[in-house]
């Protein structure tokens, strides 16, 4: 089924001329905006460009001409004279232009461009990354739009120089004669019309190897990433993936074989031929001219070049009008994804405090997995297959938190906790059913204010490459924020480790891009993490598994710590280790996304359902032994 | 050591001495002559052609048709000549347009593929601690990147440099036949030569210093599209963070800009006037004087040779230039071929013992080991001895950080220990070769990682024979994952991940770990290492896990390292770690007994069990 999808989707560049113009326009003017000194130069830079080629013809001719005709030779001075200084100006500006503006404004463009991108990036639902292929795309316009943007930029600068400048060759070929002018259009017309067709050959060329080429860029990261380094060395798992990169190779040459004939008919035999053929005989025509006497000779050698020059420029001008088409298709996805609206969304940005959070009959499933909901283009939703009921993450839950609970969230693996997190923080939104916080519909706030009453520790927490300061704060760290981060990391037990770094709470975290920083083992980062919801005052806090990766010792200190800490806040504990849990007011446990028993560990322990049956289990190893030890 | 040999902006160290220019070279050729001598052959030969073919179409016939119209040939002889030059033209054009459509992008990927297997063999070669140095790692992410690319283009260079050199000595025995004295104006652009120099060393210093701004601005951008920063960057205000270091780096890289663009732009302008002014227009000067001043009557030009002279002297020094450019070119290919070729050179530090590792297992004792991260200023572990005894079950355990996930690595020779040694039945385990010394473990890390391969591969690790469907499907049943891969519609032929398939199954963190843990199940290698085996498991899981593997390693060594110590009490011997070395050994009931740190830990787990009273129970 994601077959013919994706067959639809790439079968589309079909457009009409009016969106390519259009989009393609869109873009410049996008440009114009961010960098407009960027644009301006450009069109400065190109009409030099096209002036100076120009130039160099018409010197040609007109110097060739007064040699021959034996003109006075000031004349000629002063000819070859104007041309040196035009040289002169010309280049300087060129210099200048290429290797202190321009790297400047791509770079400024590019940040400017990246900077919307990025905001447009964290306000879009979480969801859309679970798509597939929103995802690809969204990757895409992260990866390559900017180059694009630069490229759409670039191509009509050189359009520009090279119109100006063929407007002007042709105008003289027009003037020596009117017929070599004519000849030599009609054979831009052939080239046109075989870089069309190549256009068509060589999209189906790069879809046909597509996929091969992200399993190869797949292989190579294995070998460049550390994370796979250990797993390459113990065992025989790079013989498997030379293996692939093998059969890979060798379906691309085949594919690369296929195409190589077309190219060969297309470029090879029709553009190469009739190319040739107008040349040769173009140069045959005029050495009748020459021999009859209707050219001089000084024309005749200007023709010559001016005839060799035209067709080179207007080959290039045909290979950048053509891709105009695909950069349309490109920009196409990126305006499509700026102008995507996420669903996640509400108006109110005043949150009042916190009271209580009820869940009523939430039922939620991850249907867009298999069936992407936030493709871009409407038109290429299909609806979710019959059997998607089975596949609810949770299904009819309904629970009230009031303020100072702290309630345990348990189950097994798969169990659905974790995404019960994802819909009380509004990463999701319920399928059916509505989350309610002091009463209301959590849909009509603001996300993100939404979400700054609550403070998590994510199961799969990130340390960022910054300051421990930053990754406590989560974010922007001033100075005033100092004690306020060392009782957070105080309260997360990180002290041990701090009091080892020298530049303590500026130590920067990581060695991404700073040789100096520090790589945190997997207990002390998680350390980190939980500080997070001790540094600020959140009224909710929630800890998603926050021990797995802690010792023994550190597990007890922290749940001591989280007791201890969070004071009159709402905590909620998510594990499946339930000797963390037991502390807490209310157990709810969960069963394939069911809700299925509820009440304190006391109360579960004499209702002996599944709670008991797990906590047991889980205690006998520390019950034998301990026995024995007696 | 391997810090210091990273190449800083503006040290000196920029130029390779000649030898090794030329060497590193004539190692891009020849990867590409064992890839495809066909390729290389073609690719070069037909530059001789090229430049043949350009120079007597250009200024040769413009002279040939010019000087025949003059002298008055007979007009079949020049169209004769010219006819003859199109078909022949026409002819290698047709020949060689099947080379380059059909023949050789298939030899291109056969360079590529030699290339990139040679570089990923070495990969997987080089120790684990490479890693960890961002100097050689740095080195080695650019050699992965450009080894391809800049090998292609030497060939491209030295192809240039042929079709150069032919239209160089054709265009000036024709400009030395019209006038010796229009040489000089040819061999001007020499001299430009020190500008190019010059403005490369300025290119690449550039390039040199970008590289942590550009890691910068990467990794801000992998924060904001990567599925696994998306929770966090929702919450709290890190990507405002991220935005202004974003930001940052666009600000060193200004001034990046103006230190070494600004010599870019000033040596490029000294060599683009020299050319176009003084060489070509000065030619130009010269050659209209010789025609119109001095007169052909008076030995001065014609005005057919001076027209060739506009021409060829352009042709001439341009070539010249790119000769110049071309030599400069090869220097720098050199350049970066060296970051290749010293990453291919590399000798592992941990290197192949002449001996082969006993096929049964047996006694690995430890004795004295220390260690040293690279770049440390303490010990990761010291002092550590004990003996393993073939068949034993070993229980490590300890808080974060104290070394137990190091030793591990040391036990697989992923290091080699600083001080001390470990060995197999007596013999120090560097006397074997890695492979078959590696051969005997099972293992599964802490942060284990599945491939992008089907399920049978993911768990065999190598490839697939005959009868190992069965050997895999029991191995999954152990490890508890058979439930989860029994649903998939292909069984073991799934591909997991959904890198490049889109049909890929993605596994939860839990089952990765079950699946990971299936490799040991279906390995019958002597030795086992679990490095926190039950993280990601759930009690009924990590229970069941737990009972399986006890079974299904009945007769193999086993070290496993734990947190939730309830899993110490199945093993033989518990082997506790504090800051780098082992503090506690014994079985579970002698470590209760002495009644030290592990006690300690081991009550404080239990109590939350099994109520506050344990502690004073005893």
């Amino acid at each position: 089924m994601s077959k013919s999808r994706d067959d639809r989707r790439e079968q589309k560049p079909k457009q009409k001329l009016s969106s390519v113009f259009r989009n393609n326009l869109y873009m410049l003017g996008r440009i114009a905006r961010y960098t407009p000194a960027y644009f301006v130069l450009l069109l400065v830079e190109a009409l030099i460009m096209g002036a100076l080629d120009s130039a160099a013809a018409l010197f040609n001719f007109n110097l060739l001409n007064a040699v021959d005709e034996g003109t006075d030779f000031g004349y000629a001075v002063r000819i070859i004279a104007l041309m040196a200084a035009f040289y002169l100006a010309a280049f300087a500006f060129q210099r200048w232009y290429h290797f202190i503006r321009l790297p400047l404004m791509r770079q400024k463009l590019h940040l400017r461009m990246h900077e919307e991108l990025f905001i447009k990036a964290r306000s879009m639902d979480l969801a859309c990354f679970d798509d597939p292929a929103f995802y690809n795309d969204f990757v895409w316009a992260m990866n390559e739009s900017d180059t694009r943007a630069v490229e759409v930029l670039e191509d009509t600068g050189a359009l520009i120089t090279r119109v100006a400048a063929s407007v002007t060759m042709f105008s003289l070929l027009f003037t020596i004669d009117p017929v070599i002018a004519i000849i030599l259009f009609a054979s831009t017309v052939v080239t046109i019309v075989c870089n069309l067709i190549g256009n068509k050959v060589s999209f189906l060329h790069e879809k046909e190897n597509n996929p091969r080429w992200r399993k190869r860029s797949y292989i190579n990261r294995v070998y460049h990433l550390s994370d796979y380094s250990k797993e390459l060395r113990i065992r025989h798992a790079d013989e498997l993936l030379m293996a692939e990169y093998d059969r890979n190779t060798e379906e691309i040459i085949r594919t690369d074989r296929k195409f190589g004939i077309r190219y060969f008919f297309l470029y090879g035999l029709a553009w190469g031929m009739v190319g040739q053929i107008v040349s040769y005989g173009l140069t045959l025509y005029m050495i009748l001219l020459l021999t009859k006497g209707e050219i001089e000779v000084g024309g005749f050698a200007a023709t010559i070049s001016v005839v060799w020059s035209i067709r080179w420029m207007l080959t290039d001008l045909v290979e950048r009008l053509t891709k105009y088409r695909k950069h349309s298709l490109y920009i196409e996805k990126y305006l499509e994804f700026l102008r995507f609206e996420p669903r996640v969304t509400g108006s109110v940005t005043d949150v009042p405090p916190f009271e209580s959070l009820e869940l009523r009959d939430v039922s939620f499933s991850y249907v867009f997995a298999d069936h992407p909901q936030y493709a871009f283009h409407e038109a290429d939703y299909e609806p979710p297959a019959q059997e998607s009921g089975g596949k609810d993450a949770l299904r009819h839950v309904s629970l009230t938190i009031r303020k100072g609970d702290k309630i345990a969230i348990v189950g097994y693996n798969g169990a659905g906790k974790t995404t019960l997190i994802k819909l009380l923080m509004r990463m999701y939104d319920p399928t059916d059913g509505v989350i309610l916080y002091n009463g209301t519909d959590i849909r009509t706030f603001d996300p993100e204010a939404y979400r700054a009453r609550i403070g998590t520790v994510f199961q799969d927490y990130k340390i960022f490459a910054a300051s421990i300061a930053e990754n406590v704060m989560n974010g922007p760290y001033t100075d005033a924020d100092e004690q306020r981060v060392l009782d957070a990391l105080v309260a997360a037990d990180f002290t041990d480790k701090l009091d080892t770094l020298e530049e303590g709470i500026q130590t920067h975290l990581t060695r991404e891009f700073n040789e100096k920083g520090v790589n945190l083992s997997g207990g002390e980062a998680q350390k980190i993490a939980i500080s997070r919801v001790f540094a600020r005052d959140y009224p909710i806090v929630i800890m998603d598994e926050p021990s797995s990766a802690l010792d023994p010792l550190a597990e007890y200190n922290l749940n001591r710590s989280i007791l201890q800490n969070t004071g009159g806040r709402t905590v909620i504990f998510i594990s499946h280790r339930l000797s963390t849990t037991r502390i807490a007011d209310t157990i709810y446990m969960f069963d394939t996304g069911r809700l299925i028993e509820q009440g304190s560990h006391d109360e579960l322990l004499v209702r002996d359902g599944k709670y008991a049956e797990m906590f047991r289990l889980q205690a006998e190893k520390y019950r034998e032994s301990v026995e024995e030890d007696v | 050591m391997k810090g210091k040999r990273e190449r800083k902006p503006g040290e000196k160290k920029k130029k390779l001495p000649l030898g090794r220019t030329l060497s590193n070279n004539l190692f891009a050729l020849r990867c590409i002559w064992q890839a495809s001598p066909l390729y290389l052959i073609v690719y070069l030969g037909s530059s001789f052609v090229y430049g043949a073919l350009d120079f007597l179409s250009e200024s040769y016939m413009l002279r040939r048709v010019v000087n025949g119209v003059e002298t008055g040939e007979p007009t079949e002889d020049i169209i004769r000549f010219v006819v003859i030059l199109g078909v022949v033209n026409i002819v290698i054009s047709i020949t060689l347009g099947w080379f380059w459509n059909v023949i050789s992008p298939g030899k291109q990927r056969r360079v590529s593929a030699y290339v990139e297997k040679m570089l990923f063999r070495q990969a997987a070669k080089v120790e684990l601690g490479c890693y960890e140095n961002p100097a050689f790692y740095d080195k080695y992410v650019r050699a992965m990147d450009e080894a391809y690319n800049r090998i292609t283009r030497v060939m491209k260079t030295l192809d240039d440099l042929i079709a150069r050199v032919i239209a160089l000595s054709a265009n000036s025995v024709l400009l030395f036949i019209i006038d010796p004295w229009l040489i000089l104006f040819g061999l001007f652009p020499l001299l430009l030569g020190f500008f190019r120099r010059l403005e490369n060393i300025a290119t690449h210093d550039l390039e040199t210093a970008r590289k942590p701004v550009n890691r910068r601005a990467e990794y801000v951008k992998r924060t904001f599209y990567l599925n696994e920063y998306a929770k966090e960057m929702r919450i709290g205000g890190m990507w405002g963070n991220m935005l202004r270091d974003l930001r940052a780096a666009y600000r060193e890289y200004r001034s990046l800009v103006y230190k070494y663009g600004a010599k870019q732009a000033i040596y490029g302008y000294i060599q683009r006037v020299g050319l176009d002014v003084v060489t070509i227009l000065g030619a130009t000067l010269y050659a209209v004087w010789r025609c119109m001043v001095i007169g052909p009557e008076n030995g001065g030009m014609l005005v057919g040779d001076c027209i060739v002279v506009l021409t060829s002297i352009g042709t001439i020094s341009y070539c010249l230039n790119n000769l110049i450019q071309n030599f400069a070119e090869f220097g720098e290919h050199a350049l970066f071929l060296e970051d290749v070729r010293f990453f291919l050179d590399y000798q592992p530090a941990i290197k192949d013992g002449p001996d082969t590792a006993p096929e049964g297992g047996g006694d690995v004792t430890v004795e004295n080991l220390a260690f040293r991260y690279e770049g440390a200023e303490t010990d990761t572990l010291h002092d550590v001895s004990f003996t393993w005894h073939k068949g034993e079950r070993l229980a490590l355990v300890g808080s974060n950080g104290s070394g137990k996930t190091t030793l591990v690595k040391l036990l697989l020779r992923l290091y080699d220990p600083s001080e001390g040694r470990v060995t197999l039945n007596g013999e120090d385990i560097r006397s074997f070769t890695l492979d078959s010394y590696r051969d005997g473990f099972s293992t599964v890390f802490q942060d284990f990682k599945m491939f992008s391969l089907n399920v049978k591969e993911n768990v065999l690790l190598r490839p697939a024979r005959e009868g190992d469907d069965e050997l895999v499907e029991n191995a999954l049943k152990e490890s508890g994952a058979w439930n989860k891969i029994s649903t998939f519609e292909k069984g073991l032929d799934t591909i997991l991940t959904r890198e490049f398939d889109d049909k890929g199954e993605n596994l939860s963190i839990g089952e990765q770990q079950k699946l990971s843990l299936a490799r040991v199940f279906a390995d019958r290698s002597p030795f086992v290492l679990l490095d926190e085996p039950s993280s990601a498991l759930d009690p009924i899981a990590e229970y069941t896990m737990f009972e399986n593997m006890m079974r299904a390693t009945k007769g193999r060594s086993v070290i496993f390292i734990s947190h939730r110590l309830s899993s110490a009490v199945l093993a033989d011997r518990v082997l506790l770690m504090d800051h780098g070395t082992i503090t506690e050994i014994g079985t579970h009931a002698e470590l209760m007994k002495q009644n030290g740190k592990y006690a300690a830990m081991f009550r404080r787990q239990a109590e939350n069990y099994l109520g506050s009273g344990v502690s004073e129970h005893e």
